[in-house]
């Protein structure tokens, strides 16, 4: 090779005695091509970008001898340290698992009474579930429990299927309307479309369903025989609620799908079937009973002054 | 454009713009609904406005002799218009949906401007239409310019930049109506990537041609560049995009791959658009303009070598750090891992390349804007690299992973890097281009400069502080075991930065805007002037 | 060596080659093998493909854009599995042409979205989500409520099962009956769809009317069928660390 651009040729002593331009600012000669104008330097291979490539390629050797790393036909190197992302995920779960066990096992026992009263635990385990009502339960109930259309609220002082922890962890785990086996099943029925009653005679329960709201005494008024006929086995007599087969209180103002006389109706024509998820396997029956607990926590205010 | 072409050039155009608008009325009588149709008939009045503007030309007079010893720039011209256009559709858009990501309500009722259609149109938007037309448009320009050599023949470069915008329209208005294979970056459906195919093929028989022209027997640098992103781009497009129509009347198709297969293909490609699109073409841009615009030569040849290779070979590999801890097989994710940081030895080593390539010149990068662009596009670029090995490693990706960090990285990257070379090579092609010592409106160059350098800043830092935000939220566990935080939580927290990197964002988008107006006030401003050294050493193509 | 490289610039096709020889190796090294070595994917053997309905809805996400803000992918560490259930494994996608993992996690993952929340409750969000979760910042989607076109499905099947997805005769050429038998339980051929999907397919009318088949019952049928369409994740993530 004595190509006059070959950049292999050893660089010409002084910095002028080479027969390639030399660029006076770096004092490096050229490589003697020129691309309408552009130049390039021969400047040596800085020492540093071999040390870096050496650097980077001995960190990626050890990985590659620790780690599982180059496939092999139907295999791979395992690496020495036998790692597997799974298992390493699973022994990290378990590990919080663990460190979560001395507060979060009693939840187990479902001696709600006992549990309660234990005010370090309970301190220790309600910011959990606090996490775990927002990360499950506040896209329906809503943050703070308040329900909204369709879905009750937990703060006040009316149940659909009763207020105790037991009946709440019940609740959560077979869900209502839901596709768990043992799932609790209500049903308010579509008197309307089903053609169980007449189109008048759902205006006047509607009447009747509104005067109840307002705690009208409306035993006399011309729904009211309808009512104790149709609805009273489900609602109660006089709406009073409470017989924990998810029938709501219809003798108070706090409405699940809403007090409008036009919301009352379509409840009445299309009948209502909420659904609650069942929440066993998805979350452990420690983690239910402990929410079973902030729920009934939830409105604790609300209800003790409804109370009064 | 018709002025520039010989009648019988003319001629075999009129051909293609024929086929163009038969192509075009055979989809659209094949499909006869939903995106294909429209697609076929917006190629068919594509179509048909070339069969106008060529036939109506036709017998026009032939072009003047002598063309054969200047440069073809007419295309390149071309190209950078429609890469100002582009950075305004797809900076627009991605103004909007960082809006939108701050205040949801603002979305109208009608599916076409919904978040998760509109992504898609920014991320093509500017990747390929603004991106692309500028790899294009450049790569036409450097191609010339160093090989000394006209574009071997007139009609292809005009048929690989208007395929080209055909495939960005079909894509970006597909996606509008729905119409997508979901793959990042490579959403177009299954017509759109064959075309695609076409386009490339005629994109790189042109390149080759040319350079076998070329004056000076070695290849320069930014060619091996340009030519690397032409290659392996195709190599990629071909691989991820192949799939199943479900009828051969219609838009939509199956791709072949399934689940984890699908998962690496997906990313084997996915990286390696940022690093052949993205990277590689824009190494080719910045190897050109930064030593024309400081004057300066290359500062290491040796040094150019290494790290062209390395870019080359080391980048295919890393594909897999997009799938840590995903249920990709661990030992993918080491080599993703490892390739990862190896990588960054040859990418810093282009940008130190670069940046000492400026000895000699700092009091130009002082002084001139221009070339301001270029400088801080080498800084972005080893930053978001450096950046970008540092997120490879599997525990920092355990946190950055499906977090606005990644997309804090990616506009390092595009904002920092990309864009701001794109600007650089605009502000000192469209002068030469157009026979002027300057840009029309020289200081709005350097207002751009810093509405660009903010706005990139602003955009960067805010969506560091969100992703790792939103990494920490979803990983803290408090002092019992239970995770501090809920999902929801972390939304809520993001709000500030996203207001933030809106406000970022359009600062940065006026300064493309600014740009767009200078560069149409400076290429309308032509004199027709030719500098007499800029001209080709070899004859041009026969006639 | 750099004498090679001397040599090789001056070639045009030399470089050609050396880019697409450099540029193969690694692509190769790492894609190949997920296709020969086992252990990559387990199909499990309760796995189900997805129902002419869901897939239907599969396509509406896809369309939609939901993967831009969801993944549908639970990392193996212990905080995703704590907040989101276990670990994603690849059999669950062994059939999902594209896969949908997603990128970035604007929302929360999916991947365990089935059954986690009522049909209702996947209506009234996707319709206005801050109707129920003030907070969101998720997109409305009130185009939804339109009817479902069907025409598409017997073609969808059938291309899937070209590549592997075992949907036998039957299911292609019932496609649309099945999508609207699914989202009406008290149908004739309801039990045919169960006979053919599965005991553990949702029969439901998912948005609340059963006289209409809208894009929403597909969409909504897709989300509680993500997750479920196999136990093996929840399996192998009990069984693990016992
Ligand atoms: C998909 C929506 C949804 C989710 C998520 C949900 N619920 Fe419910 N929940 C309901 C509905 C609807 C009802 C009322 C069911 C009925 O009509 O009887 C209900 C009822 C309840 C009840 C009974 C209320 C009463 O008055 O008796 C409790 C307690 C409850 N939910 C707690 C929870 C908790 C705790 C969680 C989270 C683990 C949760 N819910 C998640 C929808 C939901
Ligand atoms: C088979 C039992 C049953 C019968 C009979 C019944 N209901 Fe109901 N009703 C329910 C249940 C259960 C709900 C709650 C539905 C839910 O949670 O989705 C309900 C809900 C309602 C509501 C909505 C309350 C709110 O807060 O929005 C109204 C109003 C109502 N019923 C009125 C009536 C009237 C009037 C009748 C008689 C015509 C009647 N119900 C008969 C079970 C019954
Ligand atoms: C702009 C980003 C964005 C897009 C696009 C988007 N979502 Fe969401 N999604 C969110 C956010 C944020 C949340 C969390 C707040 C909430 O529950 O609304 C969410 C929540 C959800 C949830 C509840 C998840 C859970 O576990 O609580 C579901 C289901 C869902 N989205 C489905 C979809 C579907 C289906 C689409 C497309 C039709 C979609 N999303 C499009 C951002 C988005
Ligand atoms: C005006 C400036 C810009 C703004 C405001 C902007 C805004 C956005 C937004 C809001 C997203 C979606 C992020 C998410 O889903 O959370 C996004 C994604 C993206 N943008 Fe931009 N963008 C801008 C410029 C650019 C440019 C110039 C490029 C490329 C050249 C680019 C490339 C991308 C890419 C590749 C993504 C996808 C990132 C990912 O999937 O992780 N953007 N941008
Ligand atoms: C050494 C060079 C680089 C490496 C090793 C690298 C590495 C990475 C990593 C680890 C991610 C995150 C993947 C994830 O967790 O989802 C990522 C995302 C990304 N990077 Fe880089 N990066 C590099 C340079 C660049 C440059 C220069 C650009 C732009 C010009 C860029 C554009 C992107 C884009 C667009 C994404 C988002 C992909 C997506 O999720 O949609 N990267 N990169
Ligand atoms: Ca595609
Ligand atoms: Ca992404
Ligand atoms: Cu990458």
């Amino acid at each position: 090779m004595t190509d006059a651009t070959d950049p292999g040729r050893r660089h010409s002593a002084g910095h002028h005695g080479g027969d390639r331009p030399v660029d006076p600012v770096t004092g490096h000669e050229t490589t003697g091509h020129d691309w309408g104008g552009i130049t390039e330097l021969n400047t040596a291979f800085p020492r540093i970008v071999i040390w870096a490539l050496v650097l980077a390629f001995s960190y990626s050797v050890i990985a590659w001898i620790l780690l599982p790393a180059w496939p092999l036909g139907h295999d791979y190197t395992r690496g020495l340290l036998g790692l597997d992302q799974s298992e390493e995920a699973v022994r990290e779960y378990r590990e919080m698992e663990r460190a979560r066990a001395d507060w979060l096992a009693p939840f187990a026992s479902a001696e709600f009474a006992a549990l309660a009263s234990d005010a370090p635990l309970m301190a220790r385990a309600m910011p959990a579930a606090a996490r775990l009502f927002a990360d499950n339960c506040a896209a329906c109930h809503q943050a703070k429990g308040t329900g909204g259309p369709g879905f009750p609220n937990l703060v006040d002082a009316d149940w659909l299927w009763g207020g105790d922890p037991e009946e709440i962890a019940e609740t959560l785990r077979v869900g209502v309307n839901s596709t768990h086996p043992d799932t609790r099943v209500s049903q308010m029925l579509a008197f309307g479309r089903d053609g169980i009653l007449p189109a008048g005679d759902i205006e006047l329960l509607v009447d009747h369903v509104l005067a109840l709201s307002r705690g009208e005494d409306a035993a006399d008024g011309p729904g009211a025989e309808l009512f104790a006929e149709n609805c009273a086995a489900c609602h109660g007599e006089g709406g009073v609620g409470g017989l924990g087969i998810g029938a709501p209180a219809l003798n108070d103002g706090d409405w699940l799908y809403g007090g409008s006389p036009g919301q009352i109706r379509t409840t009445l024509r299309q009948g209502r079937q909420g659904v609650m998820p069942s929440w066993e396997g998805r979350l452990s029956p420690s983690e239910i009973n402990l929410l079973a607990l902030y729920v009934e926590r939830l409105g604790k205010g609300n209800r003790n002054e409804a109370r009064e | 454009m018709t002025g520039t072409l010989s009648i019988s050039e003319r001629q075999v155009g009129l051909a293609l713009a024929v086929a163009l608008t038969l192509l075009g009325l055979v989809m659209a009588a094949a499909a006869r609904q939903g995106p294909m149709a429209v697609h076929g008939a917006i190629a068919a009045a594509l179509g048909l406005a070339l069969v106008f503007r060529l036939g109506g030309a036709l017998y026009d007079p032939e072009v003047p002799a002598g063309r054969r010893q200047r440069f073809y720039d007419a295309p390149t011209r071309f190209g950078i218009a429609l890469t100002v256009i582009w950075a305004i559709i797809g900076m627009g858009v991605g103004v909007w949906v960082a809006a939108l990501l701050y205040w949801p309500e603002a979305t109208p009722p009608w599916p076409w401007t919904s978040f998760g259609r509109l992504r898609p149109v920014h991320t093509t938007g500017v990747i390929f239409g603004f991106g692309g037309n500028a790899l294009i448009a450049t790569s036409f320009h450097v191609l010339q310019r160093t090989a000394r050599a006209r574009l071997a023949d007139s009609i292809s470069p005009w048929a690989v930049l208007i395929g080209f915008n055909l495939f960005c329209i079909w894509a970006v208005t597909g996606y509008l109506m729905g119409s997508t294979q979901s793959k990042e970056y490579a959403e177009a459906e299954w017509y759109a990537d064959l075309w695609l195919v076409v386009v490339w093929v005629t994109y790189f028989v042109l390149y080759m041609r040319t350079l076998a022209r070329r004056a000076e027997p070695h290849i320069y640098v930014a060619n091996w560049y340009y030519l690397a992103f032409i290659l392996v781009v195709a190599m990629l497009h071909i691989v991820n995009n192949l799939a199943l129509p479900v009828s051969l009347a219609g838009a939509r198709s199956f791709p072949i791959w399934a689940g984890v297969q699908d998962a690496m293909v997906q990313w084997w490609y996915g990286h390696n658009a940022v690093a052949f699109f993205l990277t590689a073409g824009f190494l080719g841009m910045l190897y050109y303009f930064l030593p024309v615009r400081s004057g300066r030569p290359i500062w290491s040849y040796r040094l150019s070598i290494v790290s062209f290779w390395g870019i080359v070979f080391f980048y295919i590999w890393v594909g897999s750090h997009h799938l840590h801890y995903t249920a990709l097989p661990y030992w993918v994710q080491t080599l993703g891992m490892t390739f990862s940081v190896m990588l960054l030895i040859p990418s810093w080593a282009s940008a130190g390349n670069a940046i000492a390539t400026l000895n000699g010149a700092w009091h130009k990068v002082r002084d001139d804007a221009t070339l301001r662009f270029m400088f801080v596009a080498a800084v972005f670029y080893g930053l978001s690299t450096f950046e970008g090995s540092f997120l490879a490693i599997r525990p920092v990706n355990s946190l950055s992973h499906y977090t606005d960090w990644t997309v804090g990285h990616v506009h390092s990257g595009t904002l920092g890097w990309v864009a701001m070379i794109i600007f650089g090579a605009i502000y000192t092609l469209a002068p030469q281009l157009s026979g002027r010592e300057t840009m029309a409106w020289p200081r709005a160059v350097e207002w751009h400069f810093w509405l660009a350098v903010t706005g990139a800043l602003i955009y960067v830092v805010a969506l560091w502080n969100a992703g790792i935000t939103q990494g920490l939220m979803w990983r803290s566990y408090d002092d019992n075991g239970a995770l501090s935080y809920s999902f929801l939580q972390s939304v809520m927290a993001m709000a500030p930065y996203y207001l933030m990197r809106t406000i970022g964002g359009a600062l940065f988008l006026s300064g493309a805007i600014l740009c767009a107006l200078n560069t149409r006030a400076t290429m309308r401003r032509a004199t027709g002037a030719v500098r007499a050294w800029d001209r080709p050493l070899v004859p041009g193509p026969a006639e | 060596m750099l004498r090679l490289h001397y040599n090789l610039e001056k070639l045009s096709m030399g470089m050609v080659v050396g880019i697409i020889v450099a540029a193969s190796i690694g692509g190769a090294v790492e894609i190949a093998p997920l296709f020969t070595i086992d252990e990559t994917v387990v199909a499990p053997d309760d796995l189900r493909p997805h129902t002419p309905l869901e897939l239907a809805g599969r396509e509406i996400f896809i369309r939609e854009g939901c993967y831009a803000c969801h993944s549908q992918m639970v990392r193996s560490l212990a905080d995703e599995i704590d907040r989101y259930g276990p670990y994603s494994l690849a059999g669950e996608s062994a059939w999902d042409h594209p896969m949908l993992w997603g990128s970035k996690r604007t929302g929360p993952d999916l991947a365990r979205i089935g059954g986690k929340y009522s049909d209702a409750w996947h209506v009234a969000h996707l319709l206005d989500p801050r109707s129920v979760v003030p907070a969101s910042i998720m997109p409305a989607y009130p185009w939804l409520t339109r009817s479902l076109d069907t025409r598409v499905l017997p073609g969808a099947l059938a291309t899937l099962a070209v590549l592997g997805v075992p949907y036998s005769e039957a299911m292609i050429d019932r496609a649309e009956t099945d999508a609207l038998a699914q989202s009406r339980p008290d149908s004739d051929a309801a039990e045919d769809v169960l006979a053919r999907y599965g005991d553990a397919v949702a029969l439901r009318s998912f948005d609340g009317d059963p006289s209409r088949l809208t894009e929403l019952d597909a969409l909504v049928a897709y989300l509680q069928s993500i997750g479920t369409l196999t136990a093996a994740a929840q399996e192998e993530l009990e069984e693990a660390g016992k």
